[in-house]
């Protein structure tokens, strides 16, 4: 049995850097796969609704406003969303993914937390 | 002055809100001076009401559902869900899948380990021990992230398989990662076991013996500190442990210290597998096809989640949405063990006996 058995660590702490990191005027690099917000690419999106049936937070709302003609309306609630990426699991076309880049998401005003996007059909 | 008085026993009240932990749970202990002589526990608190939820979603659903159950091993309960679920569809994930989710598992088992080496230090008094076990969890905890894209919920399952591949880059992140976390646990080992002040805390401290662990069903690393030999992944291999054998870590002496002991031994072990797993993972694809609609039946799974055995029960009517998904938690086998062992100990003892077997109330409350 010996007292201080950490005693060379403390010591040690003295001329260490702090483990804390000095966010947000430091920002660590972002992982490749971090899950951050949704972002949809309305050119492949077939309109299957796959994503918001197997949202578990219910937070992607998805219109079909012409099934033909590919006229969506996707509202995508990201106060709501868990950020589990089974959308992404679930869409067949690769329409769907969660950006690396876009994790700051905090906001002072509840709208900012709606993204509606409408796709752009060819024609009309 | 009256001299010959009997003395007044007194019931200390401690909780739902207490200062040693930091989930709710409400405890009642009688005393004789500094020493209690009886103990009652009352659950509950965090109850939210996710088994029942559970009856209106659908199955894909609620592996998310359930991989929030508890916020330290959210990949034990959807693992244990997802695998019930595809025994039920007769499903079986290819062997990557299965090597991939019992690599998350044991990474998962380290930062849990570690995080309640540093939660019982804390209750022991010594903080220094904490705050390093805790700047070293990060080394694990970003891993994860880069494995898997969150540092909590990892969201590696899905019916059928998992999400994330593991990269040659990867892999030589965790190699390097468990280097370092090898060097410091073999340090806090000797730490534990040599530092005096702490092991008056924690030497011959909540005695509990192989008899009376077996009696009380306790489970996991509180029951192995006890020499009771059990740990599903060898009893009942489920995902890849088959082919990753673990090995057991026993020890006869029952006592806190054991209890350190042994969870820092399982440390030891879970960064041999993980290493193992990277060197031997099987080449292949990473989901099968599950249909939507599971075939009716009912079925049960156990895993050995961080903290000891967890059990799932899952009942299908042949629709997309369960009829019943039940769960037992590790923390309930064990919290019989807390109010039989603080019989007989001082009041400040409690909170450590009570960290000792690494309680979680949100995983038990559900």
């Amino acid at each position: 049995m010996k007292f201080g058995s950490m005693l060379k660590d403390i010591s040690q702490a003295l001329v260490q850097q702090p483990a804390t990191e000095q966010y947000p005027s430091v920002r660590r690099p972002v992982p490749e796969r971090l899950r951050g917000r949704l972002v949809w690419n309305p050119a492949t999106c077939t309109g299957c609704g796959l994503c918001a049936t197997d949202c578990p937070a219910k937070a992607i709302e998805l219109l079909v406003l012409d099934k033909k003609a590919k006229r969506f309306v996707m509202t995508y609630h990201i106060d709501r969303c868990t950020f589990c990426a089974q959308c992404v699991q679930s869409c067949r076309q690769g329409c769907l993914n969660m950006a690396a880049n876009h994790w700051e998401l905090a906001a002072f005003d509840r709208d900012d937390f709606l993204l509606r996007w409408q796709s752009a059909p060819e024609s009309g | 002055m009256q001299t010959d008085t009997q003395r007044e026993r007194f019931t200390i009240p401690i909780g739902p809100q207490h200062p040693a932990l930091k989930e709710p749970g409400h405890f009642r202990f009688s005393v004789d001076g500094e020493i209690v002589t009886g103990a009652t526990v009352r659950l509950g608190y965090a109850h939210r009401g996710l088994e029942k939820l559970a009856e209106k979603q659908n199955w894909v659903q609620n592996i998310y559902l359930f991989e929030r159950v508890c916020g330290i091993c959210s990949h034990t309960h959807a693992t244990a869900y997802c695998l019930g679920v595809e025994r039920l569809a007769g499903v079986i994930a290819p062997p990557r899948a299965q090597a991939i989710r019992t690599l998350v598992c044991e990474l998962e088992r380290i930062h849990s380990h570690l995080l309640w080496l540093g939660v019982s230090a804390h209750e022991a008094g010594f903080d220094t021990l904490f705050m390093y076990s805790w700047r070293d969890r990060e080394t694990v905890m970003d891993l994860l992230e880069a494995l898997t894209g969150n540092r909590v919920n990892y969201s590696v399952n899905v019916l059928g398989g998992v999400k994330v591949d593991v990269t040659e880059e990867i892999a030589q992140a965790i190699y390097k990662g468990l280097d370092f976390l090898e060097e410091r646990t073999h340090h806090y080992l000797q730490v534990v076991s040599s530092d005096a002040s702490f092991l008056q805390r924690a030497r011959g401290v909540g005695v509990m013996t192989r008899q009376q662990a077996e009696v009380m069903g306790v489970v996991g690393p509180t029951a192995r500190a006890s020499g009771v030999t059990r740990d599903i992944r060898i009893e009942a291999p489920y995902a890849a442990y088959a082919d990753f054998p673990p090995q057991v870590i026993v020890d006869e002496r029952g006592d806190l210290e054991a209890r350190f002991v042994v969870r820092l031994k399982e440390l030891l072990e879970s960064y041999r597998l993980v290493r193992e797993i990277l060197a031997r993972l099987p080449e292949g694809e990473l989901t099968v096809r599950m249909p939507r609609r599971i075939k009716s039946g009912e079925t049960v799974s156990r895993v050995e989640a961080p903290r000891g055995e967890l059990f799932y029960f899952l009942k299908s009517n042949g629709t997309d949405t369960p009829v019943r998904v039940h769960a037992r938690t590790p923390t309930i086998c064990n919290m019989t063990s807390v109010v039989r062992l603080a019989v007989g100990h001082q009041l400040a003892d409690v909170p450590l006996i009570l960290a000792g077997i690494d309680p979680c109330f949100s995983c038990n409350d559900r």
